[in-house]
């Protein structure tokens, strides 16, 4: 999948250009301002990019091409679990009986079966986000798209849910490319880092991450992978740095 | 960005400007019957008139004045009695069957009850307004009292904050943005009330202006009257929300409908 | 039945309140102490009531009254649910009408009598129109509200997920809309009621408004109270019967303390 996109009105995004490869988890990390989500929407299509393209290579015709991850869930509060999680295969005319099963499937992946009847207001922060996963890996799109899925959680819950993605992704292979403020996160789930520069964003640096598959939270204590953080850290830090320089400098004009 | 607000307010005022030229066409050429349907410059022409002359503004002032007693009647006692009852379980106990039993009912049923009592005058027509605002203020204010976040009562609690003083610094100030909605809908409310009321069974007032023009076919004065009524709910409801708004600042969304 | 009897010693009050202003009500004016023109014996006014019962005069108006309730109200909520829904999803519907709704709300319905009668010959027509306007606002106004409400980011997400047009509507707007369309609804319903009466008493010679009107007329106290009563009652149906359907048609909606 290749994609190249110039900003809008206001410059979000000034020509980023990636290629990703099929099976991959791509991590995007930038400052506040930086674009991520932008980037992320104009792969769903949910924006037009005034410039550049995007293109995914369909392996599976019928699928999908993305489904996002969205960071504050948005789940229909009026759908029970189950519907919620087959609302992308309603849409697109799947009969009942397959996509009740389909969702059956993703539930149980991500560990809710026994709330399938129950309504979102009734669920925790974390199970929303789980819901909203499982609805997106059930339209099973050619690359899943996530919005910092875990930034509205709690620190421990945040952690669980790390693993928890660690364990899916190494179960279903996808291709994905989530975005985070995060670069602990973003090098413990990830198979290559974005780094974006402060607004407008433009690609930064791309590392890959050595850091071996399957891979679990212990990873997170060994020299390598601090190491790695390290060495990024010093690179993004100037960029956040200035991303804030200029929000101060915004607040004072 | 400038050209999307230009735009904007024109609309708003471009739909009723149109409608109200409209009117005026079928008045005169007689699609609709100008006996029934004067045209809005024959009712604006006598608008003017009757404020200049001081009627209108009179009557006006009569069906204000009744308001006001009404609601002000209803607020003295609501006010309290709903914080009570908010506060202290058995007087909620005790009082909500009454405030559940009469709160649906249409509060000008009760006008011939009043009549008997205290025979066809103003007490009977303000009492009856009282009577509206009285219920939705209640209801309002002990809601605004259970609503409150038993959290902010205990920090009150922490320090130091009992009795009269937790009600002050804590329970009042809380329930105050509900107390205040209460008052807004209870002041519309005793509004309709009362010029429902007039329009029934009073000898003055606005709604009494319509009701007899419209029986002697004096179209543009009740028109003129009816303009009037509206033109006050209006000037109510806008600007008891703005105060609202100013006053509770500091609250997100006066929920105002 | 120990729900019952549990709920019964937690509230005891309110049963033990309304059944001893009753009692001392019957006594007091037996005794002479409230003046028994004005204030007649509840057990007076039960004896009337069951009188107007069985001769059929009860079910005569109550009748009338329901009927103009029942198609004002339908009126109002066909009407007020659709325009409501237009001007919720269309800005510049909304602009348009939003002022000339804005002062048309606020008018008392009965003042409308008078123009109702202008446009239509009289009978039925006329009571039922006047009776159905301020529902009508009411309903297009909670319902344009309900539909604005909902999270944009909500609806964003069923757009990715493939929603368009129609399904978008009714998947996601309609549900989305409707808690507050059926708040909409339960005040229509009960403000229907308050102008039917109103517009009973004015311009009506059968209906529970022109009964009551009526029997103040000719001082049948005890029928004002026999039939105040049942207004009572048709207000409390109408009101709480609504509001015990709430929990059941819409089951996702955690509780939101509202008149």
């Amino acid at each position: 999948m290749t994609f190249e996109s110039h900003g809008h009105v206001v410059p979000a995004l000034d020509r980023v250009s990636l290629d990703v490869a099929a099976g991959e988890f791509l991590c995007i990390v930038g400052p506040s301002g930086s674009g991520k989500s932008t980037l992320l929407r104009v792969l769903a299509g949910l924006h037009r990019q005034s410039a550049g393209e995007v293109r995914i290579e369909a392996e599976h015709p019928g699928a999908p091409l993305t489904a996002m991850v969205f960071q504050e869930h948005a789940l229909l509060p009026w759908r029970t679990v189950l519907d919620n999680v087959t609302f992308g295969l309603e849409n697109r005319g799947v009969a009942r009986a397959e996509r009740d099963a389909r969702a059956g499937d993703m539930l149980a992946l991500v560990g809710l079966t026994r709330f399938a009847r129950h309504y979102p207001h009734q669920l925790s922060g974390g199970m929303k986000q789980r819901v909203g996963i499982a609805r997106a890996l059930a339209t099973d799109p050619e690359v899943l798209l996530m919005d910092e899925p875990l930034a509205a959680l709690d620190a421990q819950t945040r952690t669980i849910m790390q693993e928890e993605l660690l364990r899916i992704w190494a179960t279903l292979g996808k291709t994905v490319i989530y975005v985070t403020h995060s670069l602990e996160e973003a090098l413990l789930l990830g198979d290559r880092v974005v780094l974006l520069t402060a607004r407008p964003g433009r690609v930064s640096r791309v590392f890959p991450v050595d850091l071996g598959r399957p891979r679990g939270l212990e990873i997170r204590a060994s020299p390598a992978y601090g190491a790695l953080l390290e060495k990024l850290w010093s690179e993004l830090r100037d960029e956040v740095v200035r991303a804030m320089s200029e929000e101060r400098s915004a607040d004072a004009g | 960005m400038a050209l999307a607000a230009t735009r904007r307010v024109p609309l708003g005022l471009l739909v009723p400007a149109a409608l109200l030229a409209l009117w005026e066409l079928c008045a005169r050429t007689a699609v609709l019957s100008p006996r029934y349907f004067p045209p809005p410059t024959a009712i604006g022409a006598v608008l003017v008139e009757r404020l200049a002359s001081g009627d209108l503004g009179g009557e006006l002032l009569v069906t204000l004045t009744r308001m006001m007693l009404g609601f002000a009647v209803a607020a003295v006692l609501a006010v309290p009695l709903g914080l009570l009852m908010g506060m202290v379980r058995p007087v909620r106990d005790a009082v909500e069957p009454y405030v559940a039993f009469i709160f649906p009912v249409p509060k000008i049923a009760l006008l011939p009850f009043l009549l008997i009592l205290l025979g066809v005058g103003e007490p009977a027509f303000v009492l009856t307004g009282a009577t509206s605002a009285f219920f939705q203020i209640v209801i309002s204010t002990m809601g605004g009292v259970q609503a409150i976040d038993p959290r902010l009562l205990e920090v009150g609690r922490n320090y130091g904050a009992h009795g009269a003083r937790l009600f002050r610094k804590v329970i009042l100030p809380a329930a105050l943005p509900s107390i205040f909605t209460g008052l807004r809908l209870g002041l519309g409310l005793a509004l309709v009330a009362i010029v429902a009321v007039e329009f029934i069974a009073a000898k003055s007032g606005l709604g009494h202006l319509v009701y007899r023009h419209w029986q002697m076919l004096s179209t543009p004065e009740m028109y003129a009257a009816f303009a009037l009524v509206g033109a006050l709910g209006l000037a109510l409801t806008r600007g008891l929300s703005a105060l609202q708004d100013r006053v509770l600042a500091w609250q997100e969304d006066t929920g105002s409908l | 039945m120990t729900r019952a009897r549990r709920w019964f010693a937690e509230h005891w009050l309110a049963v033990a309140s309304p059944a001893a202003v009753l009692l001392g009500w019957e006594w007091a004016s037996a005794a002479g102490l409230l003046r028994e023109a004005f204030f007649p014996r509840p057990s007076t006014v039960l004896v009337h009531l069951e009188r107007l019962l069985a001769d059929g005069t009860l079910w005569n108006h109550a009748s009338v009254t329901l009927a103009r309730i029942g198609w004002a109200f339908a009126l109002a909520a066909v009407l007020g649910v659709a325009v409501g829904l237009a001007m919720g999803l269309w800005r510049r519907l909304r602009e348009s009408l939003d002022p000339v709704f804005a002062v048309i709300y606020p008018i008392p319905s009965i003042l409308f009598l008078p123009l109702v009668s202008f446009l239509v010959p009289a009978g039925e027509v006329v009571a039922v129109l006047t009776t159905a306007v301020t529902s009508f606002f009411l309903i297009a106004f909670t319902t344009t509200h309900g539909v604005r409400q909902i999270e944009p980011r909500v609806v964003e997400a069923a757009v990715h997920f493939g929603a368009r047009g129609v399904r978008l509507f009714t998947t996601v707007l309609l549900p989305g809309a409707l808690p507050f369309i059926f708040t909409g609804l339960r005040l229509g319903l009960g403000y229907a009621l308050i102008v039917v009466v109103a517009v009973e008493i004015v311009a009506a010679s059968r209906g529970l408004g022109a009964l009551l009107w009526l029997s103040w007329q000719v001082l049948k106290v005890e029928d004002m109270y026999a039939t105040f009563l049942v207004i009572a009652l048709l207000g409390a149906v109408l009101s709480y019967g609504l509001a015990a359907l709430r929990t059941r048609l819409l089951p996702w909606v955690q509780d939101v303390a509202e008149r």
